[in-house]
């Protein structure tokens, strides 16, 4: 699986916020889009997964070759594109469990066994360590923001997505659940799978290390490298990237 | 000879009734609720024979589920009873007065004057056959008491009377059911329901409305007494009806009463419903829990007044209502009015009310899970109604409620994604 996006300017009913962005994400790689906030990160993620707020004007997304940028975002869904929100939407009256077997059925012909899924279901909450009594409260009603991005984690690891985009699933996480998280993440990480990891700090990429590293300003892409990037950015800051794209 | 009591009261009903036009209500906003159109002259109580079996839009409804007791009101005429518990009663309201009259006569009627409009007098004027409900002190029925209000031919006028006591530390479940197949033409339900829960009774009632797609109007009352240390815990669902407009009180009438009040109602086409209820607290230290929710589809019309009342003295009273409507076409209209007086201190009541439409950022995040919009719509409202449902603690009531809310919401699924769609 490949996602290549090219020249993508997008726009809110307000204004444009990405001016061009160019970027390609082959199987088994993992990238960091870093960036401050405000630079157009989570738009970016927004109009991978089709978000209706947001206003393609310019440019394409191409999945595996094909062009997605103009399908619905359950299309691009049963594609394999997957997104981790950063404030994901409260469903009220559907439990967990209820709310994963529905998303897992989608991108399935037969409906899952009860059994089948039962299993599947307790293996990844093992893995990210998640009470058994979770799955019957109604999704994200009521959770902190720990559980909430816990239960984001957990649906990429029930859907094993071909492409995972993971929009700030750190911020808001203490260390224990950044790296409970983090450890879910590298369990998924595999030769056929591709991430992106948006971020606005370095600390989670201590946890799961990027093949690339990307930086966002102004909703541009200004800087890129290998991991070194990072740990150079994590000593001089975003103001040493904006000096330098200045100069 | 029925008892000089209830003919007094026929005869003074009939009066207002006859005095009284037919009403128009009309509320600030744009909110009218008109029942001029309604040819009652054409209209008459028709009379059944008494039925072997039970009609097939009762069995469908009532499912496989065995009762305490079942009585089928057709028209003007009660046309099946069958009592299974023997500790009950459950007759004719006709039957009681004759059987039963030292059971009735304290309770008849006592919240319901004859003259608070011309249908409440119609009622109490012209009601036939009717429904007794008497659960003795000290028993605890575990299998539902049903009653059905059948009216399943166009011209039917049916002036319904439902009385029910629950005594001392008695225990059931009670639950009403107004059916209607679809038909054309107009037909009326001009219904009186009370409820007396004895102190330290426990009562689980509910109401299921659905008068299909014939012109049915229901003009109804409906009220609950909650003595000394009882519950009622009130369901009322409303799934059809050409027009409705009723008012349905509760009524915490000494210390330690307790009510909860769990409202649905989902309107489609050109329906229009109009509820007004009350939670009236005479008594201090009594607690009360009133939430509201519902969906409009088509063109449909719906407001939902909630009233707490709490009168002088009432004090550590506990109570509060919500109510939520959900619009599901750019047609539809709903008002949500949540209001509370409070003559006392010392009391804690709040309420609140929103009208709004589904959530665009809760459809998307579903459709990023790979669920199409249409699905979305349907779960999403499934989910909002969920809450409410899982109120009535009844697994056969459940299944039917969330079949029917099911059904509606596909026959409307093309104006959902049409409205949807509009907006993203």
């Amino acid at each position: 699986m490949t996602l290549e996006i090219q020249n993508l300017h997008v726009r809110t009913e307000e204004r444009e916020i990405l001016h061009g962005v160019d970027l390609v994400v082959k199987r088994g790689e993992t990238h960091a889009l870093m960036g401050p906030n405000g630079s157009g990160k989570s738009t970016l993620a927004n109009a991978l997964m089709g978000n209706p707020n947001y206003e393609v004007t310019e440019g394409r997304v191409l999945l595996n070759g094909e062009d997605i940028t103009e399908a619905d975002p359950d299309e691009r869904a049963r594609a394999g594109l997957f997104m981790a929100f950063q404030y994901p939407a409260t469903i009220p009256g559907v439990s967990v469990a209820n709310f994963m077997r529905m998303a897992v059925n989608a991108r399935r012909e037969e409906p899952i066994k009860v059994k089948e899924f039962g299993e599947l279901l307790k293996r990844n909450m093992d893995l990210l360590r998640i009470d058994r009594d979770f799955t019957s409260r109604y999704l994200n009603e009521g959770f902190s923001g720990g559980e909430k991005k816990r239960a984001e984690i957990l649906q990429l690891a029930m859907l094993q997505p071909e492409l995972a985009v993971l929009d700030e699933t750190d911020s808001g996480l203490d260390i224990d659940a950044l790296r409970i998280v983090a450890g879910g993440v590298n369990a998924m990480r595999e030769p056929g799978r591709g991430f992106l990891i948006i971020t606005h700090y370095t600390r989670v990429l201590q946890y799961v290390r990027p093949d690339f590293v990307h930086i966002m300003l102004d909703g541009r892409i200004v800087r890129e490298g290998g991991r070194e990037l990072a740990d150079e950015l994590e000593e001089k800051g975003y103001e040493w990237v904006r000096e330098e794209v200045a100069a | 000879m029925p008892p000089e009591f209830v003919e007094d009261r026929r005869k003074a009903a009939l009066e207002v009734f006859e005095r009284e036009r037919l009403p128009r209500w009309r509320r600030s906003g744009f909110w009218t609720t008109d029942v001029r159109k309604l040819r009652l002259d054409e209209l008459e109580p028709r009379r059944y024979e008494p039925l072997e079996e039970l009609p097939e839009i009762v069995r469908e409804h009532l499912g496989e589920e065995e009762h305490a007791g079942l009585l089928v009101q057709r028209g003007a005429s009660v046309v099946y009873t069958h009592v299974s518990d023997d500790r009950i009663v459950l007759t004719s309201l006709e039957q009681a007065l004759e059987e039963h009259l030292e059971l009735v006569e304290p309770h008849f009627a006592k919240r319901l004057p004859y003259d608070e409009g011309k249908f409440q007098a119609a009622t109490a004027a012209l009601w036939t056959g009717g429904a007794f409900v008497h659960v003795p002190k000290g028993t605890r029925v575990e299998k539902p008491i049903q009653i059905v209000w059948l009216i399943d031919e166009p011209g039917t006028a049916q002036y319904a009377h439902t009385l029910a006591v629950v005594g001392e530390l008695g225990e059931c479940k009670l639950r009403e059911y107004c059916l209607a197949p679809d038909f054309e033409g107009q037909a009326l339900h001009a219904g009186a329901f009370e409820l007396y829960a004895q102190p330290g009774a426990q009562v689980d009632l509910a109401h299921y409305q659905d008068w299909g797609g014939g012109e049915v109007h229901d003009v109804s009352t409906k009220r609950v007494e909650i003595r000394r240390d009882a519950r009622v815990k009130w369901v009322p669902v409303h799934l059809g009806g050409h027009l409705t407009k009723q008012r349905l009180d509760i009524v915490t009438a000494e210390r330690g009463s307790d009510m909860r009040h769990t409202g649905l109602y989902f309107t489609e086409r050109e329906e229009h419903l109009d509820l007004f209820t009350t939670d009236k607290h005479e008594k201090g230290h009594t607690t009360g829990d009133t939430v509201w929710k519902g969906a409009l589809t088509g063109e449909s019309r719906s407001s939902y007044e909630g009233l707490i009342h709490i009168v002088p003295g009432a004090q550590e009273t506990h109570t509060y209502l919500q109510t939520h409507s959900m619009l599901l076409s750019p047609k539809a209209k709903s008002d949500a009015i949540p209001s509370l007086i409070v003559q006392t201190d010392n009391v804690s009541a709040s309420h609140g009310g929103t009208v709004g439409e589904l959530d665009e950022d809760q459809i998307f995040y579903m459709m990023t899970r790979g669920v199409s919009r249409s699905e979305a719509v349907r779960v999403l409202v499934e989910g909002y109604f969920e809450e409410v449902v899982q109120r009535l603690e009844d697994p056969g009531l459940e299944e039917l409620v969330r079949r029917r809310i099911a059904e509606k919401l596909r026959g409307a699924e093309e104006q959902v994604k049409e409205f949807i769609g509009e907006r993203s």
